[in-house]
């Protein structure tokens, strides 16, 4: 685990996660739009994807979708950390569809958060 | 007539051009030209055209056939017609089942008024379409078109003629017009009876009947009659006429009336839109003579266009508490009442009630991400190298942003359960009011007593009303004790019996001036200066609408206040 992308457009948030990130040695990239997260994605090579589902552009699920072109559906389920504040039943169950990791904002405890994103 | 090869291939099939009347297609709106191919008079095949009384169908070698000008006809012409366009066949063989179909029906048209030997057949139909012109434009009403009909030639023997209307929406259908040629009838039926018969109307290709087949009618006489199904987007109705005998019917007079009720569906079509929203606008009035609160509709000429029952002349523009320029010359003008009043605020209530539930869910998803971006950088910042003094700025911030999470989920969770009812402990009620409040109570000493083990009741009420009397009696004391000196001091006891719940409130502030305690529960009453005057309203409402009640009881102290809330337990 060395390299990790952070896609969320509440720059407080993104910051200070890039920082925590930073913090344990990580290598930390950022994107507050999905779409510039997209060209990252195929661009560059990240271990880990943290990706919010509501973005101001496009939302979460698209930026997931676009990387199918670079990564198998087992690769997405590794890679991508789903962040949101909205478990409705429907995210839930479109979550699930990939077979990622879901962490509910905000976190409950952040060291446990902090784990499950850099496992 | 033209002679042109026959072919089976579909392309170079020709369909027969037609020009039909424009007057035609104004007279019969509901003819679809979009399935014909039309021309103009010189190049069709055929025209259809309106000469008087009489439908003249045009061929293109000046031959022509006329018929009785109405709806039947045209209908019967055109859906010959369409049938060989839809059997695909080519031009002649098109023409000549044409021929076939209108010869038969002249055939069917002028045998139906054999009925009158003797008679010159055209002069008869001449008469009748005269007849049914002239009775439809004199009449105004449905029920006169329908006592008219009963002059049209071929009638005159007959003694009642009815309509079975039934409006779209409505519960009922109406039975109305005259039986013995003279005395009026009206009556209402139950739609699913109507439907039964309207359907065994529609299917029956005999088209007469017999009043003791459909005893739940309860027709207005007995014998055999004639019966006609019309129906439209906006209703669905019955005619029938009757001689009151047992007799059939002859499939002549079938024919005639069949004919003059499709001659007469664009009037009945015209006076059911004229009566039915006269009908509208009479339940219009009937709804606002029932308005809960006094109500006067003023126009600037004659000053009263319409009072309801509770408007009295001893009401003055002062007690006008909602006032609103309506349309035209007219304004609305709604009174304030005692009694009454109290019903419209509940409905203002609930709207208001439903609208904050949805703020609040927005407001709830905008301020959760914010609030944990500043949670999350606090969070950082604790753990970076810096000095005590500002790891505890840090730390307060985040236990604020936490305080503020949990009101926004407290008061989301509230409303998302609206009116539904789920058994709720009864110390989750008051932990929730007490949370809500906390910033109104700042400075009182509060204190909550649970008798009788009550910690651990569960009601089965809806928690936001609980919450909301509570909260409000709670910010009642505190406002009541605001200016107060000495210390505050709000109590809570909760208290519980077999039946019942209480929830007593006391502070010990100025109390309720004895000279003021009829008019605590009334709209409007209010002591403080930013008041609404509702509160207590809302509140003792609430809770009347849980099986409970919220009263004032009167403390031989003489200080403080103290109101309790009565819940019945599960």
């Amino acid at each position: 685990m060395n390299t990790i992308l952070i896609i969320e457009d509440e720059i407080l948030i993104q910051q200070s996660l890039k920082k925590l990130f930073e913090r344990k040695g990580l290598k930390v990239d950022v994107s507050a739009s999905g779409k510039l997260a997209i060209d990252l994605i195929l661009n560059n090579h990240y271990d880990r994807i943290i990706c919010d589902l509501m973005l101001q552009d496009i939302s979460g699920f698209d930026v997931i979708e676009e990387s199918k072109k670079k990564f198998s559906p087992e690769e997405i389920s590794k890679k991508f950390v789903i962040m949101t504040a909205y478990n409705s039943p429907q995210v839930l169950s479109r979550a699930n569809a990939y077979q990622c990791r879901l962490l509910n904002k905000p976190f409950d405890d952040l060291e446990q958060a902090m784990r499950t994103m850099t496992e | 007539m033209e002679n042109r090869p026959h072919t089976a291939n579909e392309e170079t099939t020709e369909y027969i051009t037609l020009f039909i009347d424009p007057q035609i297609l104004s007279d019969f709106e509901f003819i679809d030209i979009s399935r014909f191919k039309i021309a103009d008079e010189k190049n069709s095949k055929l025209s259809l055209l309106k000469k008087g009384d009489r439908l003249w169908v045009n061929f293109a070698d000046g031959e022509h056939c006329d018929f009785p000008y109405y709806y039947k006809n045209v209908k019967s012409i055109l859906a010959g017609i369409e049938l060989q366009k839809n059997l695909r066949v080519s031009t002649n063989e098109a023409f000549d089942g044409f021929i076939k179909t209108t010869q038969n029906m002249e055939k069917k048209v002028f045998s139906s008024v054999s009925l009158n030997p003797g008679e010159n057949v055209k002069d008869l139909w001449d008469e009748i379409i005269k007849k049914v012109n002239l009775i439809s434009n004199e009449s105004h009403s449905l029920r006169s078109l329908m006592e008219k009909l009963l002059d049209v030639p071929f009638l005159q023997k007959f003694e009642s003629s009815l309509v079975i209307l039934h409006l779209k929406g409505q519960t009922k259908a109406e039975l109305l017009g005259i039986i013995w040629r003279s005395e009026k009838t009206q009556s209402l039926i139950e739609v699913k009876d109507f439907n039964a018969f309207f359907n065994s109307i529609k299917k029956s290709k005999i088209k007469s009947f017999s009043s003791d087949t459909f005893p739940k009618m309860n027709l207005p006489f007995n014998g055999s009659f004639l019966a006609k199904e019309v129906m439209s987007k906006k209703y669905s109705m019955v005619a029938i006429v009757s001689r009151h005998d047992f007799l059939s019917y002859s499939k002549e007079e079938v024919e005639l009336f069949e004919t003059c009720i499709d001659l007469l569906q664009p009037h009945f079509e015209r006076l059911i839109d004229q009566e039915f929203s006269d009908k509208r606008i009479s339940e219009l009035r009937v709804c606002l003579k029932d308005f809960p609160l006094p109500l006067r509709i003023r126009d600037n000429i004659s000053g009263s266009a319409f009072m309801n029952d509770l408007y009295t002349s001893e009401l003055q523009d002062k007690d006008i508490f909602f006032n609103k320029k309506v349309q035209g010359p007219f304004s609305l003008d709604l009174y304030d009442s005692d009694e009454l009043r109290h019903y419209a605020f509940d409905l203002f209530h609930f709207q208001r009630i439903s609208l904050l539930g949805e703020l609040l869910n927005t407001l709830r998803h905008e301020l959760s991400n914010p609030l944990f971006g500043l949670k999350l950088g606090s969070q950082l910042f604790s753990m970076m190298d810096v000095n005590t003094d500002s790891k505890e700025i840090m730390h307060e911030i985040e236990k604020n942003v936490n305080r503020c999470q949990v009101i926004i989920e407290n008061f989301s969770n509230l409303y998302q359960i609206q009116n539904e009812s789920k058994p709720v402990a009864l110390k989750k009620i008051i932990d929730e009011s007490i949370v809500l409040s906390k910033s109104e109570v700042r400075e009182v000493r509060k204190s909550i007593q649970y008798l009788n083990n009550t910690e651990n009741i569960e009601l089965d009420v809806p928690l936001i009303f609980v919450v909301q009397i509570i909260f409000n009696l709670i910010v009642n004391a505190a406002q009541a004790m605001k200016n107060m000196e000495g210390t505050k001091e709000l109590t809570l006891t909760i208290n519980a019996e077999d039946k019942n719940v209480y929830i007593d409130v006391f502070d010990n502030g100025p109390g309720i001036p004895a000279d003021k305690l009829s008019q605590l529960f009334k709209p409007f009453f209010t002591t403080k200066s930013q008041g609404t005057g509702l509160g207590l309203v809302l509140s003792r409402n609430l809770a009347l609408k849980m099986g409970g009640n919220l009263e004032y009881l009167v403390n031989n102290s003489g200080k403080g206040a103290h109101f309790r809330l009565m819940l019945p337990r599960t």
